[in-house]
């Protein structure tokens, strides 16, 4: 017997079920109409983690240019032959990850001129463990990500737009140039930037920024107010700084809670950018990296299971290096940039299958993609100069079915199980063979010598 | 007395025989079982594919598909589990050619014709042609045989090696040729490698042999018996050692020694009694009284069979719907030998004198009608929202299955109820799947299933992603349902497809009640 609360708790999902328009697999609802766009990708989705180096995630993943053979870490750059610092795996010594030091002069002193030779030292000078800028993770703390790596695409020479912190890079991600304000909120806000907002605003594109845990009345004329802890959300939602965005109803509106990213997959009414800002599973050190994959698993599979899956890309990246090391040394395009390496990953249907892709890109690439797709002008010297996100796609084979890439980095061994079915039919087969072949003897036996009469019925 | 004297002693016979011809009577006895082997394919294929695999069948189906090497089910069906595997691999050389639920359930159906037909064998040599007619007919039309026999559950085979064993036996005591224990001895190593439980009937041999020392059968003869069992049995061992998982059927076997019980003492006199037909084990019972001054080791032969496996079932306190199944031809062929040997000196019936020779059939098509009737009914497809497990097929599993592996996206991980349903949306879906039920500890549960350690974290973190709700779990565990839905209305759950199906309300209103829901659930 079904108790009745649990029946009616079930009739009341049901409705809900209809009146969200039943299975959120099915293109029911209606997406907005898009201009047509230059590919098949009508839906770009780019999440901005915090603070890693493509070494300190990728540096021994079997493939794509990792930490190099031998490496070694001076912790005195100008003493030759002086002790030095192995690259080793997070959580062996001791060491715990925590927030190193990553300010424009730290980014100067790791450089190092372009020896690239001053991570640890950098790190002491600023009274921190500099051993730490050597540490790295593998796939026993990333199974997520370096599954997403075997899937889709891996960028090798990705590089954060600039070499200082998370405000510049942040700017460099929207507007493709720096704030003038330098690398920190400025209480005047930011002016006479156009953004890539602006762009598809003008072009009537959908467009979305969705930020987790979002406090609308947080910007930068009110950081002030509320605890440090909360400042984040002004760095990494860079339009907050910018007063159009928050005072024009037009453009505010866009600006909305991470929970509607949800429904709007869910409904099939995702817009064609959507850019979504973390709160606390950032990744930040010493935040926790399986949060932050969770995180991220929670996004990426939301949108594969929405109907937009097959018009779709998601492009994770992480804003600047967060103090680690990383071995290759970074182009110099302009006074601010590029920064050393970061992660980024390429998610997408038409994604080429466990690709590494190393042409340089910096976040301005991600402008570059957008603005080509759909058919934008350029909004600075960097994102015109920039090379698309796009090489990592490939639009000539047919676009993937959805698939939820699992959390867990496990290989199978086919030839093992082979081995053990043969193992199963020569036994069993064995089992039926002999009991077969004694029941034909004992035919022949009796056919031989007919079969023995009863005497008397016992 | 010969058996074809015996046969001619026989009171169906004799009436019979004083109407036609002895040759005719014969002949019908032949037309009867031809019959009984007619009926016993149409009752066993009817609507065979109506309604998708139960939990059971869907595990045994998905190991046959992983001894096939089935890319798709290999990752969530495990070849080696819990019971032997024979009747796997048998089914698994259907997949190389075709994958159908039909395959396997035409497998299980043939190899309950192949018992109809080993019961015809068992009971002519026993008690000739026309005993042997009705002892098929009864067992073709059991609900019991018919039911299981349709599934695909290790029982059926089981059953089919089982009574190939007793049909050895009966011959060695006969004709007393040692050749003939042998194989009984290969074929009852065959039964225990389609299900472990089968090594019960050995017991009941022993008993036969030791009630039946007028037999005089040698020792030599069943020892060698005994180990041609024993080496057949050891392909189960020796394929786990060798596969490495020499632990999992200790594991299972712990499991089974010191699970709690599931059911309670009634469970077999009202559950199979009934599926085996009240009247059939009425006959059975009636005959070895009535019939008393013709015992024989025969009827010891048929008791032992049925008395040792359902006196240990009945003391042990696991039980389930279908263990007894090996015991159903020995009573059908009791109570085939209580219809056609027995015959009153007089019966009044309708306040008049009535020839006896009349009671005899009226019997038999009374007993014959009560087995086919409950039998037609439980063949045709059910839309009920409670199951009894090994009782047939789920409705609605296998569509929800279906649509989850074409609507779900690949990788998927779900939360049922129960380990059941777990098991339909694995097979169906070919998504990982767990049941909230199955608990941590590794004393207090089937170790084939894996345990969702925090089922919440899991959804926070969206390793799992969607929850199925179902009414059949939901009937027998009320609190792993409501926890269940607690998940659904914590983590933002979404009803995304739907199983459901008519039926009246106490007012006689027709509704439709939810048989399966999918919810889609996230942090």
């Amino acid at each position: 017997m079904i108790p009745p609360r649990l029946l009616a708790a079930i009739a009341a999902a049901l409705g809900f079920g209809a009146a969200v328009g039943g299975p959120f697999h099915a293109h029911a609802a209606a997406a907005p109409n898009h201009p047509r766009t230059t590919t098949p990708i009508e839906h770009l989705v780019v999440v901005m983690q915090e603070n890693h180096t493509y070494d300190n995630y990728f540096g021994t993943y079997p493939r794509g240019d990792g930490l190099p053979r031998g490496v070694c870490m001076p912790l005195d750059p100008d003493r030759k032959g002086g002790r030095c610092v192995r690259p080793f795996h997070i959580g062996d010594n001791g060491i715990v990850p925590r927030d190193l030091d990553h300010s424009r002069s730290t980014y100067l002193g790791q450089l190092n001129g372009g020896r690239m030779d001053g991570f640890v030292r950098a790190l002491e000078r600023r009274n921190q463990d500099g051993r730490l800028a050597m540490a790295h993770y593998d796939g026993r703390d990333l199974p997520y990500y370096w599954n997403l790596a075997d899937e889709y695409v891996l960028f090798d020479r990705f590089f954060s737009s600039s070499g200082a912190g998370s405000f510049l890079n942040h700017f460099y991600w929207v507007a493709g140039a720096p704030a003038r304000s330098g690398d920190r909120i400025s209480p005047a806000g930011v002016r006479g930037i156009p953004t890539i907002f602006d762009r598809l605003e003008e072009a009537g594109i959908s467009w979305k920024f969705y930020v987790q845990n979002y406090e609308p009345r947080l910007t930068y004329r009110t950081v002030d107010r509320f605890p440090p802890n909360r400042a984040s959300q002004v760095i990494w939602v860079p339009l907050l700084n910018i007063p159009r965005f928050i005072d024009d109803p037009r453009l505010n509106r866009h600006i909305v809670d991470l929970h509607e990213y949800y429904r709007d997959a869910a409904r099939g009414r995702l817009p064609a950018v959507a850019f979504i800002a973390p709160s606390g599973p950032s990744e930040h050190p010493p935040s926790s990296v399986v949060s932050g994959q969770a995180f991220v698993r929670t996004l990426i599979n939301q949108l594969v299971a929405s109907p937009h899956w097959r018009r779709s890309a998601f492009l994770l990246t992480y804003d600047d290096w967060g103090g680690w090391y990383d071995h290759v040394r970074p182009p110099r395009v302009d006074a601010h940039g590029y920064g050393f390496r970061v992660p980024a990953l390429l998610v997408s249907p038409y994604a080429r299958r466990g690709h590494v892709d190393s042409v340089v890109h910096d976040f301005t690439s991600i402008l570059r993609f957008i603005e080509d797709n759909w058919r934008l002008k350029p909004l600075a010297q960097r994102d015109r100069r920039a090379s698309s996100i796009a090489t990592g796609l490939d639009f000539g084979q047919p676009p993937r079915p959805p698939t939820f890439t699992s959390a867990v980095r496990s290989a199978p061994a086919p030839d093992e199980l082979r081995a053990r079915t043969a193992l199963v039919y020569v036994l069993y087969g064995g089992a039926i063979l002999l009991t077969a072949g004694l029941a034909v003897s004992a035919s022949r036996r009796g056919k031989g010598r007919g079969s023995a009469p009863l005497g008397r019925r016992t | 007395m010969g058996t074809g004297e015996y046969v001619a002693e026989l009171p169906v016979a004799r009436a019979i025989g004083r109407l036609l011809p002895v040759s005719f009577a014969r002949a019908l006895a032949w037309i009867a079982y031809a019959g009984a082997l007619g009926v016993a394919v149409v009752l066993r294929v009817w609507n065979l594919d109506a309604l998708g695999y139960n939990s059971d069948e869907a595990v045994y189906a998905g190991q046959a598909a992983s001894i096939a090497g089935i890319p798709e089910l290999t990752p969530f069906f495990p070849v080696f589990r819990a019971h032997p595997l024979l009747f796997q691999t048998l089914h698994s050389l259907g997949y190389l050619v075709w994958q159908s639920d039909l395959l396997g359930r035409l497998l299980a159906s043939a190899f309950g014709l192949g018992t109809v037909a080993l019961v015809f064998g068992i009971a002519r040599r026993l008690y000739g042609v026309p005993t042997a007619a009705l002892a098929s007919l009864v067992i073709a039309l059991m609900p019991y045989h018919v039911v299981v026999s349709r599934q695909v559950l290790l029982d059926g085979p089981t059953t089919f090696f089982a009574t190939l064993t007793l049909y050895f036996v009966a011959r060695y005591s006969l004709e007393r040729r040692p050749a003939l224990l042998y194989v009984a001895g290969g074929a009852m190593g065959l039964s225990v490698l389609s299900k472990e439980t089968s090594i019960l009937i050995v017991g009941g041999a022993y008993a036969f042999f030791t009630l039946s020392p007028e037999l005089g059968a040698r020792l030599r003869h069943l020892l060698v018996a005994l180990g041609v069992m024993l080496a057949v049995i050891s392909t189960y061992p020796i394929a786990l050692r060798m596969a490495g998982h020499a632990s999992t059927g200790g594991n299972y076997l712990a499991y089974q020694l010191f699970r709690r019980p599931n059911h309670g003492w009634l469970f077999y006199p009202e559950t199979v009694t009934m599926a085996m037909g009240p009247l059939v084990l009425a006959a059975a019972g009636a005959g070895l009284w009535l019939l008393r001054g013709r015992s024989s080791w025969r009827e010891t032969l048929l008791l032992c069979w049925i008395a040792v496996p359902a006196a240990f079932f009945q003391l042990y306190p696991v039980k389930g719907f279908q263990y007894l199944l090996p015991a159903a031809p020995a009573v059908a062929i009791l109570a085939a030998r209580t219809l056609a040997c027995w015959r009153p000196a007089r019966a009044r019936v309708l306040g008049g004198r009535v020839p006896s020779r009349w009671l005899a059939p009226v019997a038999v098509v009374g007993v014959l009608l009560s087995l086919a009737l409950p039998t037609w009914e439980r063949i045709q497809p059910r839309s009920s929202t409670t199951f009894l497990a090994g009782a047939g097929g789920v409705p609605g599993g296998r569509e929800v299955g279906r649509w989850i592996r074409t609507h779900v996206p690949q990788g998927a991980q779900m939360l049922a109820i129960g380990p059941s349903m777990a098991n339909i949306l694995q097979f169906y879906g070919h998504r990982r799947a767990y049941g909230l039920s199955v608990g941590t500890n590794p004393l207090r549960r089937n170790p084939a299933y894996d345990p969702l350690p925090n089922p919440d974290r899991a959804i926070r973190t969206n390793e799992v992603q969607y929850i199925v709700w179902d009414a059949f779990s939901a009937a027998r565990t009320p609190f792993f349902a409501g926890k269940l839905l607690q998940y659904v209305r914590r983590y933002n759950g979404r009803a995304v497809r739907t199983e459901s199906v008519a039926s009246s309300t106490r007012t006689g209103a027709q509704v439709r009640r939810p048989l399966i829901i999918v919810y889609a659930v996230r942090p």
